[in-house]
């Protein structure tokens, strides 16, 4: 696997060892950085499309165990928050927005808060904070203990059996969650308000929020979540993999790919507003 | 490099190792070798003198400096982007590293074994397993084979990581420091497979294999009668005769800075 020099040695030499690195400096950093993150995503993207039918007897047993690992196994903790977030958000919204007399509104304000941002942004956040760290630390781990060069020592290609199952674990995992945290949040805040005296009925609601919804709504969320996930899966398995790492330098990976992972998700959700206005 | 001797598994042109791993800056070389089936060679040296990078080199790990490596007349580097070329020709060669072998720690024992038969071959875990067990068997690995690898002894970590080698049956063994730390029952045990592999058993595919391990101390491949390389300083030299080992290291076997 190609191994770049890492970002502090690569504008490192200027400055005392002791100096904090300088703005300009940093700035330098992340762009080399992205643009390494932008060949192991172009790596990663030709593999798969190259080998996607390859080994298939260990492949797809491992893509299948990361669904698990990155989707099932979270189903719980995201249930529980779909139900919180219905209660707090879309129950407390139902009740007011009727009191108020603007309940024609209602599936309007469902459609554009929860189906286009708060569901898909909530699921990936949910997925990196529970899935994502650990795999970083995980691959780094490996990384560090140099079994990812006995991987390629055996001819095992460390792209195709690592990163490939892990992104997409990741891309299938957020986009089932979204639409699971969606429905559990919107019944369960409907139910909240219908018990406070919402007087609307459950078809009746339903009617609203799919009367708001245009044909491409599912489509783009369908394609948001998959970008969240495989955004996340890439910068995991980059931040893990791509660069030589010893033992300490993992928890800075960690915290790295978390903040990466952020900033990237909320670039892509301002991206799908632009899409969502021409609608 | 010309065609050459089909009983001639590995051949370097010039070759020079790297200082690291961007291929930059020679540490070692030129080294103009050939390695026959049956033949073994210890590579000697003291400790940081080149002799891992030397088998990562050869294994296609570490790009070259300079020159060029063919492993069964395959080149191992300046592939370019043929992937499945350089995969397939490591098929052929198989590495056991230093120390605990670099096992696969998230995987138990009998999955580490497997690992390289299902990924080539598409076998399911089963498959693999069964066609494994002479070798499984021969190693003496049977009641490891649900362990994990954090849970074994530096000895036998290395001697699962080389079964996992041999899995595949490669035609080339790279040992980095096999016989070191081991207490005098694995001691006895590596020596009677290196004899083996040499000779041909079936259960390694009945064709001798080329071997090249590294050692710190020459002494106990003494009654192997390998061949012998001394590497230090950046330089590579091929002795003729275990005299003229023991006249470079001593007569303890441990290389001396040359």
């Amino acid at each position: 696997m190609a191994e770049p020099p890492s970002p502090s040695r690569a504008s490192g030499a200027a400055r005392g060892p002791g100096d904090p690195p300088g703005i300009l400096s940093q700035w330098i950093d992340e762009g080399r950085s992205l643009t390494r993150l932008g060949a192991f995503t172009l790596i990663t993207l030709s593999t798969a499309r190259l080998r996607f039918r390859e080994n298939s007897r260990v492949m797809l047993p491992r893509i299948f165990g990361e669904i698990h690992r990155c989707g099932v196994r979270l189903l719980p903790i995201v249930g529980f928050l779909g139900v919180v977030l219905g209660i707090v958000f879309v129950g407390q919204m139902l009740s007011l927005m009727e009191q108020v007399g603007a309940g024609k509104f209602t599936g309007t304000l469902m459609v554009t808060v929860f189906l286009r941002e708060m569901a898909p942004m909530t699921a990936g956040l949910v997925v990196l904070a529970r899935v994502g760290t650990a795999a970083v630390i995980d691959l780094g781990t490996a990384r560090a203990l140099g079994e990812v060069e006995a991987l390629e020592a055996l001819g095992i290609d460390p792209i195709h059996y690592l990163v490939v199952p892990r992104v997409a674990g990741f891309a299938a995992a957020v986009a089932a969650l979204s639409l699971y945290l969606l429905v559990v949040s919107l019944g369960s805040g409907y139910a909240f308000a219908y018990a406070r005296g919402l007087k609307a009925s459950p078809v009746e609601f339903l009617t609203q929020v799919a009367g708001a919804m245009s044909a491409l709504d599912f489509p783009l969320l369908l394609l948001k979540t998959l970008m969240f996930g495989t955004l996340t899966g890439l910068v995991i398995c980059y931040h893990g993999l791509a660069r030589p790492l010893t033992l300490a330098e993992v928890g800075a990976a960690t915290t790295r790919t978390v903040a990466v992972c952020v900033v990237g998700c909320l670039v892509i959700d301002a991206a799908f507003i632009v899409v969502y206005l021409l609608l | 490099m010309t065609p050459s001797d089909p009983t001639v598994v590995l051949e370097t042109d010039a070759l020079e190792v790297a200082r690291s791993s961007s291929g930059e800056g020679a540490r070692l070389g030129p080294l103009d070798w050939r390695v026959s089936r049956g033949e073994l060679w210890a590579v000697a040296g003291p400790q940081g003198s080149g002799k891992t990078a030397l088998l990562e080199t050869l294994a296609g790990l570490l790009p070259a400096a300079g020159g060029g490596v063919r492993v069964c007349g395959r080149s191992v580097h300046g592939l370019g982007d043929d992937e499945a070329a350089l995969r397939e020709t490591r098929r052929r060669m198989g590495l056991v590293f230093d120390g605990e072998g670099r096992l696969f720690s998230g995987l138990d024992v009998a999955e580490n074994l497997v690992l390289p038969r299902c990924y080539h071959q598409n076998e399911a875990p089963s498959e693999a397993l069964a066609a494994l067990e002479p070798l499984i068997r021969h190693l003496q690995l049977e009641s490891l084979l649900s362990r994990s690898p954090a849970s074994l002894g530096r000895s036998w970590s290395r001697r699962v990581a080389l079964a996992r080698c041999l899995a595949l049956g490669p035609e080339l063994l790279l040992l980095d420091n096999p016989l070191a730390g081991l207490d005098a029952v694995h001691l006895r045990w590596w020596k009677g497979f290196l004899a083996e592999a040499l000779a041909g058993h079936p259960v390694f595919g009945g064709t001798p294999l080329a071997i090249i391990a590294t050692t710190d101390a020459v002494r106990p491949y003494l009654a192997l009668h390998p061949r012998f390389a001394l590497v230090d300083g950046g330089q590579w030299r091929i002795l003729p005769d275990v005299d003229s080992v023991l006249a470079v290291t001593g007569e303890d076997g441990l290389p001396q800075p040359l």
